[in-house]
């Protein structure tokens, strides 16, 4: 079986892709700026100006002091998405005034965000069918959180766009040389665009070795050991300085000239070499790890090249980044009650939340999904499993641990847990095209047992598609904009999960749910205090005229006219400041979504 | 005839088999749309709170309070009464609310989730139904004796204006008294006293604000005329997220009284109000001595309360 799509499946991908985006744009407006956005806006303007430096004085712009100046702000996220924001809102917003601010940066994030269903059409088209990648692709975005998500000038999006890339085309390539580079490519760009994109070699390594082992010749089988034993000599350092150095230590320690950075060199040098001896002896086997070394060739000099703070002190500066994200601080989280504040973390925690806010009739076909290919990837290696459900085989497996993968390393105990669902976004698009597989079976299935014509049963499976993806349509509907507080059916719905003691929301976005009110009811030159809502979100507000200008914003509930406060478990002494402070219980206004509590706004008396 | 019917009968259950994942999908999507359709009926509108507030308001009497059930359902505060204290937070179904000899629950039971175990398990025990439950849309107001309310004969906050505070040093030092700078007491090494709303364990409470003394001196805090009573009441609790902060000191707090000596110890990472009851105690002064290792993220919210019978 080819694994290129068929022509009217590209169109029918770039039309999912072109609608996507659209639908973004068209729905982005109400869409508040949550925390660190704003920060990447600012991030992105700046980044931008540089760009207009470089341009204009280029030996001033590549100096290390102004490139540290120019990107030392928020350096704990690489730069081809907050590029890509500044780019476009220098086009579209300050030159050619098509869009208001906030839409000129978050343009390239729909963009990415609609890469998704694209590929999830092309991929689940050629897999199964037309009807199991349109699903695919449709199922992925009427998830309201995914929904939310995908309109943010943020990286959690489009490191699951960029993941779900780098793998389809690593699968692309284990057939077609050609797409080896592009693979290269898009690890290079996926590295830049989140840390996420770091595993994916992890994650990928055992498929192209495994399936060049399988078609190697016994020469080829000899080199590909070699490599082993080159990667093992490499691990067998990185222990050695485990021991030696620590974890902090191994990362604090590494300089230009430190072990660290000879076995990294050596690593890749050794590995390029094998592998070239390879392609010469054993094209078959080549073809399958070549998307691999693609990756690791391209893909750092990617990285590097795209990032100008890496320039000048490339081994301190990325040995901080790893650093950082390592050791990165835990934000409190409620959970059943519970107040997470610090790990352990309970294991159960990711399956349990991704259960709560997933529309029920997509956790149907994702859960079920999920557990066929599992038990026919288990029958690879059991044979009466095997002979009962049938067997998996490499795309599979490919799927399955791609579908795992993000769930499960967020669900170690050590791993920060805050962030709702969208720290193991990279998993969503393949539950999505496993859920896509079960919609096509079961569609099938019912023009089977109806005896359909072949229109007949394209027309069923139109009507049962539509009445699956319903419910998850009007839930995405319903609680849009204020996606971080949707939860699903099983949960009870919104005010179910605040029973249940779930986070109510997080990122402060839903404050646009009580601007109009503030705007209508504040006197002129007002002090405003957003709770939670840092003075970049806060200009931000303002300069896309969501907020009037002349307001002013407070401190905190002791120098405020109004408080506008974010319900958190977390910070209830917050809202009760405010009690202290104003002299009353008694809220003047709120966001009540379904019932619950989300913004409570009050007003100190006289004002 | 048994012959004729057995390839059409397996026919049948073939076909239903086949299309099971379909009627599957089917019935979850149904399933999951009518939930989202029922659910605004869980709703009241801002008429049934009206309603409510106006029955509250011609039938309330001081002392009352209103319950929420399930407790995070506080847009109900838009429309209360604002002199009715109106109490939902995390946990409140075990709030003794020993001031309120009468409770008004407000409850929705139509809202998905509930925690109905947790209402009888916790809130009913000692309560008892005053009046018939009355209806406002999704909305049921039901009146409460409250049995664990006791009568408050004195309450710190109350007297706080004649409370004699001052910093102890180590024994032999002479007290180093503190300064009243408007609604708050202002002691040396870092430490002050006022009245104020703060959260233990997500209840809001207004309470003695004490930030204890650092360089390990002692909070002294007397009142010298307090009346007698059946018991003293002391709950001390430190506030917000500092409760949880790990590897702190406890805090030590002892009150000497007519009924003896109590001693109350706040421990490291305890969330929540610790407490404890003196028996019955004669006329006379109180004086409540604390310290802490860790005063900075020891922040003390304090309730001491002179009880009666029940009211």
């Amino acid at each position: 079986m080819s694994r290129a799509p068929a022509p009217l499946d590209r169109r029918i991908a770039l039309g999912l892709g072109v609608v996507t985006f659209v639908v973004l744009w068209t729905t982005e407006r109400p869409v508040g700026f949550v925390r660190d956005e704003s920060v990447y806006f600012y991030a992105a303007e700046q980044f931008s100006r540089w760009w207009a430096l470089l341009f204009q004085r280029p030996a001033v712009a590549l100096s290390d002091s102004v490139i540290t100046q120019a990107f030392d702000f928020n350096h704990e996220h690489p730069m081809l998405m907050k590029s890509l924001f500044g780019w476009s809102h220098t086009l579209f917003h300050q030159m050619l005034h098509l869009v208001r601010p906030a839409a000129g940066f978050r343009l390239p994030a729909f963009a990415v965000a609609a890469l998704i269903p694209a590929i999830l059409h092309l991929w689940g088209s050629v897999l199964w069918s037309r009807r199991a990648g349109l699903f695919a692709a449709l199922s992925f975005f009427v998830v309201p959180r995914q929904f939310f998500h995908a309109h943010l000038s943020a990286f959690d999006m489009p490191v699951a766009a960029m993941w779900l890339l780098v793998v389809y085309l690593f699968w692309r390539a284990e057939e077609d040389l050609r797409f080896a580079p592009w693979t290269g490519v898009a690890f290079g760009l996926a590295l830049a665009t989140k840390h996420n994109a770091f595993f994916l070699p992890l994650v990928l390594t055992p498929f192209g070795v495994l399936a060049a082992w399988r078609s190697a010749s016994a020469d080829g089988r000899q080199l590909l050991v070699r490599m082993g034993q080159v990667a093992v000599a490499f691990l067998a350092l990185l222990a050695l300085l485990l021991v030696v150095k620590g974890r902090s230590g191994l990362v604090q320690s590494w300089q230009v000239l430190s072990p660290q950075t000879f076995g990294v060199v050596a690593l890749v040098v050794a590995l390029s070499t094998v592998a070239f001896r390879l392609r010469r002896r054993d094209p078959a086997a080549f073809l399958r790890l070549a998307p691999l070394v693609a990756m690791g060739l391209i893909g750092p000099v990617i990285f590097y090249v795209h990032w100008p703070y890496l320039w000048h002190h490339p081994v301190e500066r990325l040995a901080w980044y790893f650093d950082f994200h390592a050791t990165h601080v835990h934000y409190a989280w409620t959970y059943f009650g519970n107040v997470l504040r610090a790990p352990p973390f309970p294991m159960g925690y990711v399956f349990v939340v991704t259960a709560m806010t997933l529309p029920v009739s997509l956790l149907l076909p994702m859960g079920v999904g999920l557990l066929r290919t599992g038990v026919r990837n288990l029958g690879d290696l059991v044979p009466a499993l095997g002979r009962r459900f049938g067997r998996g085989g490499p795309t599979e497996w490919l799927l399955g641990v791609n579908a795992l993968f993000s769930i499960l390393l967020i669900s170690h105990p050590e791993v920060p847990h805050f962030g709702g669902v969208k720290h193991w976004f990279p998993s969503m698009p393949f539950l999505a095209l496993l859920a896509g597989r079960e919609f096509d079976r079961a569609a099938a299935g019912l023009s089977s047992a109806l005896s359909l014509t072949a229109r007949r049963g394209t027309a069923v499976s139109i009507a049962l598609g539509a009445i699956v993806l319903l419910p998850a349509f009007t839930l995405t509907v319903h609680v849009h904009p204020y996606g971080t507080s949707a939860y699903g059916e099983l949960a009870g719905g919104i005010p179910g999960a605040a029973s249940l003691g779930f986070q109510r929301q997080f990122w402060s976005n839903n404050v646009t749910g009580v601007l109009p009110w503030i705007d209508a009811n504040s006197r002129t030159g007002a002090r405003v205090w957003l709770h939670e809502v840092n003075g970049l979100s806060f200009r931000d507000y303002q300069r896309n005229d969501m907020l009037r200008k002349d307001v002013i914003p407070a401190n905190g509930p002791e120098d405020a006219d109004l408080a506008a406060v974010q319900y958190h478990q977390e910070f209830r002494e917050q809202e009760i400041l405010v009690w202290q402070a104003f002299g009353t219980w008694v809220p003047a206004t709120g966001l009540y979504l379904d019932e619950t509590p989300q913004v409570v706004v009050y007003r100190r008396s006289g004002r | 005839m048994v012959k004729r019917r057995l390839p059409r009968v397996n026919e049948t259950a073939h076909r239903l088999r086949t299309a099971a994942p379909a009627l599957a999908m089917v019935l979850v999507a149904l399933l999951g749309l009518g939930f989202q359709l029922q659910l605004p009926r869980a709703f009241p509108s801002d008429a049934d709170y009206r309603e409510v507030a106006a029955a509250l308001a011609s039938a309330g009497a001081p002392g009352d309070v209103v319950f929420l059930h399930p407790w995070w359902t506080e847009r109900a505060r838009l429309f209360m009464p604002p002199d009715l204290p109106v109490v939902g937070y995390l946990g409140h179904t075990s709030d003794d609310l020993l001031e309120h000899p009468r409770i008004w629950v407000l409850s929705n039971e139509r809202l998905p989730r509930t925690p109905e175990a947790d209402f009888r398990r916790n809130f009913l025990p000692d309560r008892t139904p005053m009046g018939a439950p009355r209806q406002f849309g999704p909305l049921t107001l039901t009146p409460y004796r409250n049995g664990r309310a006791r009568r408050v004969v004195l309450s710190a906050i109350d007297a706080f204006d004649r409370l004699q505070v001052s910093v102890e040093g180590p024994a032999g030092t002479p007290a180093q008294p503190c300064q009243r700078t408007g609604s708050r007491v202002q002691c040396p090494f870092d430490a002050s006293v006022e009245v104020a709303w703060h959260e233990v364990l997500f209840q809001p409470v207004r309470c003695l604000f004490v930030l204890p003394p650092s360089a390990g001196r002692t909070l002294s805090l007397a009142l010298p005329d307090a009346p007698a009573a059946d018991a003293l009441m002391l709950e001390a609790g430190i506030t917000w997220e500092h409760a949880w902060v790990p590897d702190r000191a406890p805090v030590d707090l002892r009150l000497e009284s007519p009924a003896g000596v109590l001693h109350l110890r706040v421990p490291a990472g305890h969330e929540g109000f610790v407490r404890s009851e003196t028996p019955a105690a004669a006329a006379g002064s109180w004086t409540l001595r604390l310290s802490t290792a860790n005063p900075h993220d020891r922040q003390l919210c304090l309730r001491l309360r002179a009880l009666g019978g029940p009211p």
